[in-house]
């Protein structure tokens, strides 16, 4: 009979061992040598390679040897906040995360707020509160979108400056056309559903923003609705340049890598994008110059749509709560990862005293298009109380990419917004 | 009737055939490539070959290849072993027993053949953070065990109907234990059963996405296969890279196949298909 | 793979149970051996643990309100349920997952059986060949996506080559919402493709070869043998095959995942397994996501066992 055991024994020291096997398991634990383990959620794209994450996280931790950082990859760079919310919702979520919308996650008191003295060294430390409270390092200023052009293209159509109205930018986009030259380079396939939404970003911010700045503070109080007129009539900007040509659907099978090198091949004259998109410019030898200006509005003042936060959110249920704090103030403020950030992400850095390090012409455009200009807020990017209701960008996205498949006109988009607004638990 | 000139089928089979393959022929031939090769002529073949990018999936700073593997292996070999102990003996119960409980047992285990994942994650997952599990390999295998021990239950219970009673009681006469009698006696009568459920298993559970990106999540690192999902997003238009890393993600598994290839379709016929 | 005949070969008829020996003494005598129970324990209790206690769980959370950013939730009855049956988006991905899983029980059946017979021949080439139809089978769905992104993206090689061929636009295979859905159905078609010309080449072994030389002695063409001797022959494969493929298009995840995120446009190709995990991981929905989940598994059960009763009835048929 021992022997006879012998299997049904065996089965369960298999079902023993596997549990000390996966070790560490999620949340942090103090581990050896006193150190405090924090775990930081990154993501990583072709500019941020997990080579840049190790050494920046080193930087971090040589000057603080007491934090020991488990880094963690989120699938896509994308989909950051999705898998943070996947993390929250599976019981994991991580200590610090970078650049993840704290929407949703600070309502529900699972973000720790900074404090004034934290915050003393932003230049903007009241960026995007929440409920009067900040819970992102407020350390980026991303111009998203401005319209990038290819020179040569332009050149090409007899276009000698760049557009200063609407109705300029229409006419250049029908010159190009009559070039055969592809108007705009827009993408957003697959995950990357995102990128379909730059021009209308931009159109919201020229059209609504400039107007009504407030726009989504009334949405939330139920003053406003999409399918008011103002927001019906920029969306349909949208559809238009799709109606007639302006707008490549092809697009919509690129990624977003995929959409930034079609631009760069020269398969299109205009591209709308962050300005993060100046450093992938300045990193290359191109047989085109490329320019920049802020999309146009219809009278021709300048308005450029920007966002400041982008930094470290952290969990307020941290297991090492002082040690998440520190490791993410001390990350987010080192010199040296921001020089890197300026670099390959085009950063505009928003820390006091921050000397950014010598940088390519486009970089230098893209700062003198955001100086001249009226700042508004970035559609489907704020993340305070003037922000869309938590999960409500993704659906921007996907409807963005329904208007550029030329399937939905600007009055249905914000029906349907309006839909979706009621569905996310708003009014 | 026309007979067809001898050549037309296998002209016609192969044909057929490599359109089928050429997805395949793709990746193969990319991964043996340079990156500008790559976009320049994807469809040429790798003449020179270079290993380049199986070199540069295979020292990564991150070790995102080596330690999805070890985790792979782990979970993938803990599960099916596990599996197949437990099933064959479950199995043999439902097959044998006569008592009202174990017939419910079956139609209610066979009922979980048709369960999708996707319906239990969500408490599953609950399940897991009670018991302290959540985002270890051991919660991986619980998982796994439950989730696939209805298809054990299942082929192991059929095999078992078709070996005579008689065998298991001349051995119960000759004083052996009913444990004893299982494991001497039926278990190796089982083999072929046996076999279909680890290769079938084996395959399923190192190609599963969703749960270990779930379950295991970022604590206790990727598997290889949730680690292709996660290059896509860092390669981007980097295919050499990407394709090495699919191509040494798929290797265990593809000589794992071509290894047990006879075992693995005579487990995916047997008694299935001869009414 | 008994799944489709569990009732063949058992032969012991429950009326030999004799109820009045007590059950101790029926243990020991021989022909009357039972099976102690503690051989089915761990796997139950694996299983009890795992499948059943989470399906009764989420059923529970499926009458509340739960959601993770609004932690305190209360009973809500059946209200999850009267949402969903009348929200657009919820039957949307119902109509998704319908067409998606029609898609992937018809291509591989009917390129199944044309495969099965193009290589119903003994001598090695062909051997090969099968083998070559199998191997997407063993690959992950997620690599299996990857390298059909690959392809069928704008600059993919396919888009390339009809261009090459003269065709200004070609197709947006993932990127047109009307297009994307079949164009996932084609992909996972592919892989399964090889599973079912597996189980149909089984099938032919089981085919009386006397009966098709008679036939052909007979003066029947090539289809009037496949209509009357091979087809009903192949009836237990296609039972095989159909349920498995209708169980690979209900629970279509991974693909959608890679390829399209449920895109493009609000939800063209999202599948109810989709919606349900995006509803419950990245909405952090539990209570909706439950009752999603609730609905999906009654709609699988009975959608399978249907198709399973009609399948057999069609066997004995033929």
């Amino acid at each position: 009979m021992r022997k006879a055991l012998r299997p049904g024994a065996l089965a369960l020291l298999l079902i023993a061992a596997c549990a000390p096997v996966g070790s560490g398991g999620y949340g942090s634990n103090a581990s050896a040598g006193g150190a405090k383990e924090v775990s930081f959620l990154v993501f990583e794209t072709p500019n941020l390679t997990p080579d840049y994450w190790d050494t920046a996280i080193k930087r971090v931790t040589d000057a603080h040897p007491d934090i020991k950082v488990k880094k963690i990859v989120a699938p896509s760079a994308g989909e950051r906040t999705a898998y943070a919310k996947q993390l929250l919702a599976s019981g994991q979520l991580p200590d610090v995360m970078q650049a993840v919308a704290p929407s949703g996650f600070a309502e529900s008191g699972h973000l720790y707020a900074w404090s004034e003295k934290e915050l003393a060294a932003y230049q903007y430390p009241g960026s995007n509160p929440l409920g009067g409270k900040i819970y992102q390092l407020p350390y980026n200023t991303q111009p998203t979108p401005l319209v990038y052009y290819n020179k040569k293209l332009f050149a090409r159509a007899g276009i000698t400056d760049p557009p200063r109205t609407y109705a300029e930018l229409l006419a250049t986009a029908a010159k190009l056309k009559a070039k055969d030259i592809n108007p705009f380079v827009v993408g957003g396939g697959g995950k990357d559903a995102f990128a379909a939404a730059y021009p209308w970003i931009a159109l919201v911010g020229a059209d609504v923003y400039r107007e009504r700045p407030d726009f989504l503070v009334r949405r939330r109080a139920g003053e406003a609705r999409f399918s008011d007129p103002l927001f019906v009539r920029a969306t349909q900007k949208l559809a238009d340049l799709v109606k007639k040509g302006y707008i490549d659907k092809a697009g919509l099978s690129r990624d977003y890598p995929s959409t930034e090198k079609a631009f760069l091949d020269g398969k299109g004259a205009m591209y709308p994008m962050g300005s993060w998109f100046a450093a992938s410019v300045d990193a290359k030898e191109l047989p085109f110059g490329i320019g920049v200006f802020a999309w146009p509005t219809d009278d021709g003042t300048t308005v450029v749509p920007a966002y400041t936060g982008g930094g470290p959110i952290v969990n307020a249920h941290a297991k090492n709560l002082e040690a998440a704090k520190t490791f993410a103030l001390a990350f987010n403020q080192n010199t040296a990862n921001n020089d890197v950030l300026v670099k390959t992400d085009a950063a505009i850095i928003a820390i006091k005293g921050y000397r950014p390090p010598t940088m390519g012409p486009v970089y230098q455009d893209t700062l003198k298009v955001l100086r001249s200009g009226k700042v508004v807020n970035a559609f489907t990017v704020e993340t305070g109380d003037d922000a869309l209701l938590p999960g409500m960008s993704d659906k921007v996205f996907a409807i963005a990419q329904q208007i550029v498949a030329g399937k939905t006109d600007g009055a249905q988009a914000a029906e349907l917004l309006d839909q979706e607004w009621a569905k996310a638990g708003g009014r | 009737m026309t007979p067809l000139r001898p050549y037309v089928r296998p002209l016609v089979a192969l044909l057929v055939t490599s359109a089928f393959f050429l997805p395949l022929y793709l990746v193969l031939a990319n991964v043996f490539k340079h990156g500008p090769d790559i976009t320049a002529s994807p469809a040429s073949p790798p003449v020179p070959p270079t290993l380049d990018n199986l070199t540069e999936a295979l020292t990564r700073p991150d070790r995102l290849f080596w330690n999805g593997l070890i985790n792979s292996v782990m979970v993938t070999l803990l599960s099916i072993v596990i599996l197949t102990v437990v099933s064959a003996m479950l199995g043999h119960y439902v097959a044998r027993t006569r008592s009202g409980f174990g017939r419910i047992a079956l139609l209610v285990l066979l009922a979980g053949l048709m369960i999708p994942p996707q319906v239990i994650l969500v408490p599953v997952t609950e399940v897991l953070d009670a018991t302290h599990l959540m985002g270890t390999i051991g919660g991986l295998v619980l998982f796994n065990v439950g989730y696939y021990v209805p298809f054990g239950v299942f082929v192991f219970s059929g095999f078992v109907r078709t070996i005579p009673i008689e065998l298991e009681e001349a051995a119960a006469m000759d004083g052996s234990g009913r444990f004893g009698t299982f494991w001497r006696v039926v278990f190796p009568l089982l083999r072929p059963a046996t076999a279909s459920v680890l290769i079938f298993l084996g395959v399923w559970i190192w190609n599963d996405f969703l749960n270990p990106l779930i379950i295991l999540g970022p604590a206790g690192g990727t598997t290889v296969t949730v680690g292709v999902y996660r290059s896509i997003g860092q390669f981007q238009r980097d295919f050499g890279g990407m394709f090495g890393l699919m191509f040494l993600a798929t290797l265990p598994i593809l000589v794992f196949y071509l290894v047990l290839q006879k075992h693995f379709v005579k487990g995916l016929t047997g008694g299935a298909v001869k009414g | 793979m008994t799944l489709i005949d569990r009732t063949s070969p058992d032969t012991r008829s429950p009326g030999r149970e004799t109820p009045e020996v007590p059950p101790r003494a029926r243990a020991r005598r021989p022909g009357r051996w039972s099976y102690p129970l503690v051989f089915a324990s761990p796997g139950l209790l694996v299983y009890v643990c795992f499948v059943l206690a989470p399906i009764l769980l989420a059923f529970g959370y499926s009458l509340t309100n739960a959601d993770l950013f609004h932690p305190d939730a209360e009973f809500i009855g059946a209200h999850n349920y009267t949402t969903l049956l009348s929200d657009d988006a919820f039957l949307r991905s119902l109509r998704v997952t319908t067409t998606l899983t029609l898609i992937i029980v018809v291509l591989p059946n009917v390129g199944g059986i044309a495969v099965a017979l193009l290589l119903d021949r003994p001598s090695r080439l062909y051997k090969a060949l099968r083998s070559v139809f199998f191997v997407p089978v063993v690959l992950s769905s997620v690599v299996v996506s990857v390298v059909w992104m690959a392809l069928l993206s704008d600059d993919g090689l396919i888009n390339t080559l009809l261009r090459g061929l003269g065709a200004t636009s070609p197709p947006g295979w993932l990127s047109d919402p009307d297009l994307a859905l079949c164009t996932i159905g084609f992909v996972i078609s592919w892989q399964m493709l090889g599973f079912c010309s597996v189980v149909y080449l089984a099938g032919l072994q089981g085919v009386p070869k006397e009966l098709l030389e008679s036939a052909a002695i007979d003066g029947a063409g090539p289809w009037l043998r496949f209509r009357t001797v091979t087809w009903p022959m192949l009836a237990p494969a296609m039972t095989l095959n159909t349920v498995m493929l209708l169980i690979t298009g209900f629970k279509a995840y991974d693909h959608v995942q890679v390829l399209t995120a449920g895109g493009p446009g609000l939800g063209t190709t999202s599948t109810i397994a989709f919606d349900v995990i995006q509803t419950g991981f990245t909405e952090n929905r539990t209570g909706l996501s439950s009752a999603m989940a609730i609905l999906m598994l009654v709609i699988v059960a009975v959608v399978s066992s249907l198709v399973l009763q009609l399948l057999k009835r069609r066997e004995v048929d033929l």
